[in-house]
């Protein structure tokens, strides 16, 4: 179980975390979604280590790991880039921690996690050779043979297009609950948060909007932001796929939800 | 190490290192240099600035420089200009390409003193060129002279830069002009005069500054004519040196540099850069390409003419009269002048400052490209390669004198290197910092996370991705140490002489037979160098693409 327990960050006099408090029980999907800037990347590697904390508490199965270094936490992430090392193919890449622990996974392990992300035709490959999703395969594959305690995605899907976008998706479901792993995703599109994950941390301005259930979020969001900025969204979305397939069903909704919100805010 | 923030501690030494080093081998000559020009024996003076400007000779010289590297400079940058226009508008096969590009870049890998001598060789009385022209009405010693080695000497920097500025100009320009019913000369204007005018200062700039601050073409070919260079060398190593106003004088000659650097800042906002770079060639136009293709003969021929006779010279009997060839005169040289030695010392010379200078500017770069290190440090390291960049060789050398003599570093080998390494710190530096700046940012934290210390990440991952980029700082710093001689001119000793201080050295017992042959050495080992390194790069490139298969 991660706590993350009245977290603040600020860079300078420009506090971009506010007082950020909730529990990730182990092995659930949490995404954190928000506008650009709302600090979803900042709270990802104060998580991970790479930036201090202003101040506040992050404990793991009750240890404190506040002042434990990035390399000594156990979690892992894997870039919106992927950062892969293009000097080293595919394989090497994702064996590559195992250069410095050789324990970490077993040859069976990486084996089955080879075919698990279906890699097994492009070990020989040079990265630039690698599609995007298959980049990120490598990236994720990487970071699985290390067996990190808690698994951090920055926008995991964002350099993906369309259906590979949804493969990826089920992907990292699969793995969530084969290694029974904590993940924690940072997203902008809301669909993508809903859909994915246990469950949802809304971000504005630094701090909680919201942290629920994808279901709660959609039948109680907590304030009009939510309403506003990921629920419009999402009718809006909504309202155009069910134009294209059904041109009877009206787009009614969508607007009546949109002038109720407007007459709330 | 707190005040450096959270960062990896071998991240913080590095920058410590490379600041306390840059501090002691730069910062600290310049002050000497300083104290040198204003403090007398009463403290803070004046009088040595006031002294120095009241000589008439200090003004001649200062003027004297001023004029070639302005003609120098004008001249340079219209060929360059010219070149360049042609390499990109004209269809030329690429073989001709090539060829054209590489006799234009050939005099950078010869030290300019060698191209005084060139000079006064092929226009003197018996010269190569001087027969196929007859002869000149002017002596070749003095204005004219400098001026034309000038040329030769800042040519390849200045069509280096109009080439570049070249690549980045559409090539449909021309079509869209022509359509909008331009005339000709508007037509030029528009798609090669005003999208490379940045780069035509800039070229301009950097001639000028190239010559001003040269040593070696005046100390060849300036005869009596004065210019700073040689009353610089004059004052400080003439029979009666004069410390106090040799700084004054050092001081002055960074006045031009640090208006280029300034000027050089501003212009590069007159560019504009097209995202693309165009990749189908020009349609052929035959007044257009027999036009250019003559000019490119001229010039070639020009330069082969001048660099000729470095080549014939030492395997004849005895230029021009015995033009037989032969190896006695090669022998001779090599059993009178202590040739070899002096070689030898020069490839030490060359090859560890190339790698002290390739280690301190990847760290430097790191530190600024690579690291969380606070913004100041970051910043130091820019302000260091600006300074070394704005600082002449010839005020490195004095300040490297006046900083280090009398310590055990004097007349050594290792005050050479240390001179070299700051001398061309600016341009590997930023080669390392724009490799480093296009390196995936996440690469250090990813390794970290799996399990990698930073010496094994540093060699797993960043080294290997940086290969290409590390080769080629090596191979700049590597052929200009080989061919450098302002700054080491102030400091080689008497066992210390490597090729180029050597060269000067012969001069005064007029052995150009011995000065031609040394000449050789340093082309030949420069292309060799510079071959192995270009192609030793290609076969990794080939390996990792390959083993990967
Ligand atoms: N190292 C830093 N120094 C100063 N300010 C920073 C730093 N890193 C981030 N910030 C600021 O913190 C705020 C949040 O940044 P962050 O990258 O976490 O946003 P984000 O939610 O990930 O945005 P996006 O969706 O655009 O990726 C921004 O205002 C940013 O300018
Ligand atoms: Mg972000």
């Amino acid at each position: 179980m991660l706590e993350l327990v009245n977290l603040k960050k600020a860079f300078g006099s420009h506090v971009v975390l506010d007082d950020i408090s909730l529990t990730v029980p182990t092995g659930e999907i949490v995404s954190i979604l928000g506008p650009s800037g709302c600090g979803k990347t900042t709270l990802l590697n104060v998580i991970l280590g790479l930036t201090e904390l202003t101040s506040g508490k992050i404990i793991y199965d009750g240890v404190d790991l506040s002042s434990v270094p990035m390399k000594k936490r156990g979690f892992n992430i894997v870039f919106q880039d992927f950062a892969l090392f293009p000097n080293l193919n595919a394989y090497d890449n994702i064996v590559y921690g195992l250069r410095n622990n050789k324990n970490a996974s077993t040859p069976a392990e990486v084996n089955d996690l080879i075919d698990l992300l279906n890699l097994r035709e492009h070990l020989s490959k040079r990265i630039d050779e690698l599609s995007g999703g298959q980049k990120q395969r490598v990236a994720i594959a990487r970071t699985l043979v290390m067996k990190p305690k808690v698994l951090l995605l920055d926008e995991p899907l964002s350099a993906l297009d369309g259906l590979i976008k949804e493969s990826i998706k089920e992907r990292i479901k699969t793995i969530a609950r084969q290694f029974n792993l904590t993940t924690i995703i940072v997203t902008h599109d809301p669909e993508e948060a809903l859909s994915l994950s246990d469950r949802v941390l809304i971000l504005n301005n630094g701090k909680v909007a919201q942290y629920a259930e994808p279901k709660t979020i959609i039948h109680a969001p907590e304030s009009s932001f939510i309403k506003d900025f990921i629920l419009k969204q999402l009718m809006i979305k909504r309202d155009n796929i069910f134009r294209l397939f059904d041109s009877t069903m009206p787009a009614v909704p969508a607007m009546s939800y949109m002038q109720t919100a407007a007459a709330s805010a | 190490m707190q005040f450096l923030g959270r960062e990896r501690p071998e991240l913080k030494l590095s920058f410590l290192l490379c600041a306390l080093f840059l501090a002691l081998i730069l910062a600290y000559p310049l002050f000497s240099i300083l104290r040198l020009a204003f403090i007398g024996e009463q403290g803070f003076t004046l009088s040595y600035i006031t002294d120095a400007l009241t000589r008439d000779s200090f003004y001649t010289a200062f003027l004297n420089s001023f004029k070639v590297s302005a003609l120098v400079a004008l001249l340079a940058t219209a060929i360059g200009f010219f070149a360049a226009y042609g390499l990109s508008f004209c269809a030329f096969k690429n073989k001709t390409r090539s060829l054209i590009e590489v006799v234009l870049l050939l005099p950078l890998f010869l030290p300019s003193i060698t191209y005084g001598f060139a000079v006064i060789y092929s226009f003197g009385r018996q010269g190569l060129i001087t027969r196929a022209i007859g002869q000149l009405p002017f002596s070749i010693y003095g204005f004219a002279g400098l001026v034309i080695a000038g040329v030769i000497y800042t040519l390849p920097p200045a069509f280096m830069i109009m080439q570049n500025s070249f690549a980045y100009v559409d090539r449909n320009f021309v079509t869209v002009s022509k359509v909008m019913g331009d005339g000709l000369l508007r037509q030029f204007y528009q798609t090669a005069l005003r999208p490379t005018l940045g780069s035509l200062v800039s070229a301009f700039i950097l001639a000028f500054f190239l010559n001003f601050t040269d040593f070696g073409i005046p100390t060849s070919i300036a005869g009596r004519y004065d210019v700073i260079a040689t009353r610089l060398y004059a004052t400080m190593m003439g029979a009666v040196p004069d410390f106090n106003n040799g700084s004054v004088i050092a001081l002055s000659m960074l006045i031009p540099s640090i208006i280029s650097v300034v000027i050089l800042r501003r212009c590069s906002r007159l560019n504009f850069r097209y995202n693309k770079i165009s990749k189908e060639p020009p349609a052929p136009n035959r007044l257009r390409d027999t036009c250019f293709g003559t000019f490119y003969a001229l010039l070639s021929l020009l330069l082969i003419g001048v660099f000729a006779i470095i080549f014939i010279v030492p395997f004849v009997k005895s230029w021009p009269y015995q033009a037989y060839f032969t190896l006695d005169t090669i022998r001779r040289v090599f059993a009178e002048n202590d040739i070899a030695g002096t070689y030898i010392n020069s490839l030490g010379v060359a090859a560890a400052s190339a790698l002290c200078g390739t280690a301190l500017c990847y760290l430097a770069g790191m530190v600024n490209a690579r690291s969380k290190l606070p913004g100041w440090c970051k910043a130091l390291m820019d302000i260091f390669a600006m300074v070394t960049n704005i600082v002449p060789g010839m005020v490195l050398g004095v300040g490297f004198l006046f900083a280090f003599s009398g310590t055990a570093l004097a007349n050594t080998f290792a005050i050479l290197v240390l001179a070299n390494v700051v001398h061309f710190f600016t341009t590997p530096y930023l080669m390392a910092q724009q490799a480093f700046s296009k390196m995936n940012a996440g690469f250090e934290t990813t390794a970290a996370l799996m399990g990698d210390t930073w010496f094994q990440t540093l060699r797993r991952v960043v080294i290997p991705n940086s290969f290409g980029t590390i080769l080629q700082m090596f191979s700049y710093l590597f052929v200009n140490s080989m061919v450098t001689i302002s700054a080491i001119v102030f400091l080689v000793g008497a066992y210390t002489q490597v090729t180029t201080s050597k060269i000067k050295e012969l001069q005064y017992f007029e052995k150009f037979d011995a000065i031609f042959t040394l000449s050789v050495l340093i082309f030949i080992t420069n292309v060799a160098v510079k071959l192995l390194i270009d192609g030793y790069g290609a076969y990794q490139r080939h390996r990792q693409n390959h083993s990967a298969k």
